[in-house]
This record gives C-alpha cells, structure tokens and sequence, in this order.
C-alpha cells in the first residue's frame, strides 16, 4: 500500500476517526459510570457513615441511660454498702458495652469517718474486678469525671482519658450526678459514672467496617483520635497534627468541620492505608464527637476501571476488525485504479496500443475506464489526423520555401552591385512578412550612361502578391530597356497589367533612370509613397508626390515624367510602407516623421550604411513585433564623374 | 473593423469604423458585393470613422467598385481625413473616385 495512496489515506483517515468516536465513547462513558458509581458510593458511605454513628450512639445512649437510671435509684439514702455492690457488678454484668462503673460520694458523704468512698467495679481479664477509688494520691474529687458533672449539675462525657485509679484503660466516662435531701434541701450526693473502654469502642468500629476496605476513625470534640485502626495515633494525635505531620491543609479543614459538628463528604488525596480516598463524615452530638468514614478511591473506582477495560478491549477487537476490513475494501476499491494507472503511463509514454484493464464494475472506476477507452481512441485518431495535416502543412511550407528563394533569386542581391563603376553607389534590401511577398526592388543599366531603379509594392502579401510581383516585376525590365522615358514605361506596363485584372489587384510604383555622367534624374510615380531625398550636408526632403494612379487598375491610364538633378553626394531613399507603417507592440506605426528623422542621422553614410542604419532603428522600434507588411528599401548615392577611384 | 449598411432614398450608405487591413478587407469586398448584387446603383462609402487602411484594404475598395460599376453603378467617397485621405492621394484613387466632405453632399449631387 502506497503511503500517499488512496488506500492508505482512506484507511487511515478511516481509523483515525474511528478511533476518536471510539475514544470518546470510552471517555464518556469512563465519566458516566465514573459518576454513577461515586455517587452511589456517596451514597453508600454517608449511609454507611450514618449507620454508624447510629450504632455508636445506640451503644452510647444505652450506657446514658443506665447509668441516669442508676442516678434516681441512688437517691435512696437508705443503700447498704452490700447494696451498692451488687448495683455496680449488676450493671457491668448486665451491660456488656459499659467497662466499668463507679459510684463516688462526696467526701464524707457515705460515712462520717470516711473521706473517699467510691466503689468501683471493672473488667479485668475477662472478670468483673472490684476495688475502692479514692486516697490521697488518687483524689477523685478533682478529677474530671467528677469534678465536672457535680460543678454543672448535670451529666456529662469526659474526654477520653488513661484511667489510673482503677480500670488502668484508655476510656470516656459518662457521669451523672446524684442527689440526696439534706436538711430538706436536694444536694448533690455523689457521681456515677459508666465508662466505655476506647479499646472496646475500636472492636466495635472494626466489626462494623470489617467487610470494606475503608475504616472508620473517631474524633473527640477537640479532635483528638479516640479511635482509629493506627492505635498509636489514639490519644496521641488529633486529626490536626496528623494533617500537619502529612503535609494535608485538607484534612485540617476536614477536622475544624468535624468538630463543629458537621457532616459532608470529601474527596482527600494520598492518606495513609488508603490512598485517593473519599472521606465521610458525621457527628455524635450527644458526646461532641465525630465520626469519620474512609473509603479508597481506586477500590470504589475499580468497576469503573474494570468496565472501562472491558469497553477498550472491545474497542481495540473492532478496531483491528474494521482496520482488516478498511484496507481490504480499500485495496480492492484501488486495485482496477493502480491497472488503470500502469496502463495510462504505458499511453503516456506514446504507446497508444496499450490495452486497458477491463473493469467490470459500473461504478465511477467503470466510468474512468470507460473514458480513458475512450481517450485512447480519440487521441489515436487525433494523432493519425495530425500527421496528416503534419505532412499537408511540411508540403506547403517547403513549396513556400522554394518560392520564397525563387522569389528572392529573381531580385539583385549581390552587394557592391556593380564594383567597377564609381559614379553612384546602390544598395537595398527586402523582408518579406511572409514566405513570399508582393514587395520588390530591381535596378539595371538601360546603356552605359543611364541606370534604371525602381521600388514597387503589390497590394496584399502572400502568394497572390508574390505572383503579381514576379509578373511585374517581369515587364517592368523588358518595357525599360526600350528607352522609354519612365512615365511611358509605367504608362505600358499598367495596361498589360490591367489586362484581365478581375482580382484587382494593383501594384505601386517608383521608377527613376539616372544619367550616371549629369546626376540627371527622371523619374514616375504610381501611388507609390514619396521617397527621400538626403542631399549632401543638408536635410533629407520628401520628393513631392504626383498622386497618380497606381498601376494595374485602369487601362490606358497617364503617367507623368518628372525630373531633377542629384548633386554627387546626394542620396536617394525609396521604401515601400512597409517601413513607416512598421508596428510595435502596441500597434503605434514606425511613422514619416522618425523616418525624416533617423534619415537626418545618415547625412555622410554609404547607401549600405544607410539601408543598415534605417533597418536597425525599425528593430529597435518594433521591438520583436510580429512584423505586418513587407518592408523594402533602396538606397541611390550619386557619387558624380569626378569622384574617381 | 466594423461596417454598417444604411439604406438612403438614392443609395446605400456604408459607414466603415477600425482598421481595412490584410485581414479585415475581404470582409468589406464580400459584405459590399451582397449588397451590390441585392440592386444598390448609388454606394457612398463614408470614411470618417477609418483609422487605417492598408494596400489589402484599397484593393478590397477597387474590387467592389469595379463591380458596381459593372451593374452600371457608382461609388462614391466622403469623410475622408487623416492618413486615409492621403493613402487616398498618393494612390491616385481620389482622382479616380469622386469624393465629398459629408455623405448628404454626395447622395445630394
């Protein structure tokens, strides 16, 4: 498959697309079901995180209430020691959740000799333990549990504590206070406390979240950790330190809202144990606590990921299947194409009788088919009609070669025209604008003192022109050589060329016969365009016309014979109109004034000289403009009998 | 080149506008011919609007004239100016033709 090819562009255009249609379907549904299933997670752990602080409260509130109800019980002053025993092993025995519970009097409030009294039962070692709280290192009256419900007059949590007076326990103690009539007043008696061991409480969060793989956490209401599955972090961090120790300014805004009491979830990076996790969390109002639900983002994310896998890998199975299936349909679209081409480069390289691949199909392949048939045809019959024209137009050209030089043979062209004589110095030049021309010049001795020359110029160009030319130019010398004066020359060579002249055709003349001796010349003009005149040293002047006729159109038409004298050094310029109707590009003409001009220049120069000069500046006007009419000149210097050599 | 025909009471006027060249005067010659063959006795051939003319041009001019003049015939010439009128001079064709300043004169003569 060629790279630059239809079939590869195709293919991979083809691919490239799909796989972007393909990558965004992944991609959204990566964020529907990324969506969906965080939201249910949400769900799922605020309901969760709920449950629990639920559960945690129900614990709680259970260990409230026994130990409120215990508080009305001991308001009968009548208790016996052996009473108040059997109360607090009741309870623990009763109470699975409470750690232990102590019943502590005022000082002196049980007996009279006895400062401390405040029985306390506990568990130790899968047992109910007794003993007595209270001493002087142990003075229970300024401890929290104590101090705190009895000064408030109501029932409080502590924050968690190590107890050291008898339970030797991480723990909170919930205490009420109780009261007794004195004096028929109601004061406070004593405190009784339920506490809950720390330890406990963690059992219970790891058994509620044992089947995830998050982990519940607890916070007091300063944020202390009172638990957390990192056992060292309880009672010896708070959720503010540990943010500060993990570099975690979120969790720190985590913490102030738990212990403010409120509940939300969020989604927090990089924690310990579990990563990307999102965090729920919720109040025990009751105790100022917080609890706090983690779950890893990656294993709630995992179904996600798992789908998006599944979705990718199905996606890559299609995608090579269509791949397959592009670049054969593409190489089979291609295939007449690649034949097709193979054979037009064969027609390219000329051989016309190349067969073309059949191509069966009728769709647009078939047609380029069909049209490259039909191109070879027609190109064979162009070809074959070319060369016929090829060879008719190489036969034509070369006839007109052959006239051109038969046409050109019949003119004097050998310059010096006569080297032996000195008394006048002779050069012209044609150009025809085609092949042939009707445009013609001759010049030629009548007897040894008088020299005949003469310019003339047909109507039309081409060969039409160029036989009239040959037909004049022909009677022109046999009638000069009689000796006629020039006006009788023209007059009888107008008639033998009107004679039967049903095209019309007329050719003008300027015919002049010199006396090589006098200078004396005499000359006719058949509408022909007045020649120059450059005398020696002076302006150049118009030889003025005699508007006659011009020849070949009326029979037994007059010419006039003129005369004037040349001085040696004079020149004479003929030309036919083709010089001053020259045309450059844009169609402005040569012109009678830039010839009188250039002409001016010439005052001195040879008659080649002046023929060179005049053909240049023509050149340089037209500027290689294809060139309209034929362009001729003469020029005749009389040097005069004395200029000898 | 362009020419226009315009029948008159006594004649047809042709007005010729460009350039009678090599290429544009047998145009002239072949639309002049119809026209004499259609009967026209009096042609007056208004030159005003001719920039150029060529000896093609002038040939084109004597052949319809000679064919008019065989019907028994007449052409005439006005307007002439410029390079034309002297094309016309040194050719010895205004001797030959008669010419006027303006086309009324020579339908009026």
């Amino acid at each position: 498959m060629k790279l630059n090819g239809i079939a590869f562009r195709l293919a991979s255009l083809t691919l490239l697309i799909s796989t972007l249609i393909l990558a965004a379907i992944v991609g959204y549904n990566y964020t529907v079901s990324r969506d969906i299933i965080v939201e249910l997670a949400e769900d799922k752990g605020t309901l969760l995180a709920g449950s629990t602080s639920e559960r945690i409260s129900g614990v709680l509130n259970s260990v409230q209430k026994v130990a409120d109800s215990i508080s009305f019980s001991l308001e009968d002053g009548s208790l016996s020691e052996k009473r108040l025993n059997e109360l607090g092993k009741r309870v623990l025995s009763e109470n699975p959740e409470i750690f232990g519970t102590a019943i502590a009097f005022e000082p002196y409030g049980f007996k009279y000799d006895s400062e401390y009294y405040a029985p306390y039962h506990y568990r130790s070692q899968n047992r109910i333990s007794f003993t007595h709280l209270g001493g002087p290192d142990y003075q229970y009256f300024f401890m929290d549990w104590y101090q705190l419900p009895r000064e408030l007059e109501r029932a409080i949590w502590t924050e968690p504590y190590f107890d050291e007076g008898g339970g030797h326990e991480l723990m909170a103690t919930y205490s009420v206070p109780f009261y007794r009539t004195k004096n028929g007043l109601k004061v406070v008696a004593g405190v009784i406390t339920a506490d809950i061991s720390l330890t406990w409480m963690q059992k219970l969060l790891a058994e509620i979240s044992n089947q995830e793989s998050g982990y519940v956490f607890m916070l007091s209401r300063y944020g202390t950790y009172i638990a957390h599955p990192d056992s060292s972090l309880i009672m010896n961090e708070t959720i503010f330190t540990s943010a500060k120790t993990m570099n975690q300014p979120r969790l720190r805004e985590i913490g102030r809202r738990m212990v403010t009491g409120q509940s939300d979830v969020e989604e927090v990076e990089n924690l310990p144990l579990t990563g990307d996790s999102f965090l729920y969390f919720t109040s025990l109002p009751k105790q100022q606590w917080s609890i706090g639900v983690v779950f890893p983002k990656a294993d709630m994310l995992a179904d996600v990921a798992r789908l998006n896998r599944e979705v990718a890998t199905l996606g890559a199975v299609g995608f090579v299947a269509l791949a397959l299936l592009v670049i054969y349909l593409a190489n089979k679209i291609t295939h007449p194409l690649r034949n097709l081409t193979a054979s037009a480069n064969e027609m390219a390289s000329g051989n016309l009788d190349t067969e073309l691949p059949e191509v069966r199909s009728n769709d647009e392949v078939g047609e380029l088919a069909t049209s490259f048939q039909t191109m070879k045809e027609s190109l064979k019959s162009y070809i074959s009609n070319l060369t016929e024209t090829t060879a008719a137009k190489e036969r034509i050209e070369s006839e007109l070669r052959i006239a051109h030089d038969i046409q050109m043979s019949i003119l004097p062209k050998l310059f010096p025209a006569f080297p032996e004589r000195n008394e006048f110095d002779i050069h012209a030049s044609i150009e025809p604008a085609k092949e042939v021309g009707g445009d013609l010049y001759d010049f030629f001795f009548l007897d040894d003192e008088h020299f005949c020359f003469l310019v003339g110029d047909v109507s039309g160009k081409g060969v039409p022109a160029a036989f009239f030319m040959a037909v004049t130019k022909t009677l022109l010398k046999v009638v000069a050589e009689r000796g006629l004066d020039p006006g009788e020359v023209m007059a009888k060579v107008n008639n033998d060329l009107a004679e039967d002249n049903d095209a019309c055709m007329f050719v003008t003349l300027f015919l002049a016969v010199i006396h090589i001796e006098t200078g004396e010349v005499k000359y006719a003009n058949a509408g022909h365009n007045p020649p120059l005149l450059l005398p020696k040293n002076k302006d150049s002047e118009w030889i003025p016309p005699l508007n006659e006729l011009v020849a070949g159109i009326m029979e037994d038409t007059e010419y006039t014979t003129k005369s004037m004298t040349m001085e040696p050094g004079d020149t004479l310029f003929i030309y036919t109109d083709g010089v001053t109707e020259a045309m450059d590009n844009d169609k402005n003409l040569y012109s009678e004034e830039r010839l009188l001009e250039v002409m001016n220049e010439c005052s001195g120069l040879s008659a080649k000289s002046i023929v060179r000069t005049i053909d240049k500046s023509i050149k340089t006007f037209t500027g290689g403009a294809e060139q309209s009419d034929d362009i001729t000149m003469l020029a005749m210097q009389f040097l005069g009998k004395s200029n000898e050599k | 080149m362009e020419i226009t025909f315009e029948n008159r009471e006594t004649g047809t006027l042709v007005l010729v506008t460009g350039r009678m060249d090599a290429v544009t005067a047998p145009q002239f010659e072949k639309d002049c011919v119809a026209v004499i063959e259609a009967g026209a006795k009096l042609m007056v051939v208004d030159l005003s609007q001719l920039d150029y003319i060529s000896s093609a041009g002038l040939r084109s001019i004597l052949a319809s004239a000679k064919k008019i003049k065989s019907t028994g015939g007449t052409m005439k010439f006005c307007g002439l100016s410029g390079m034309v009128e002297e094309v016309f001079q040194v050719s010895g064709l205004g001797t030959m033709f008669a010419t006027t300043a303006t086309a009324d004169e020579a339908f009026g003569a």
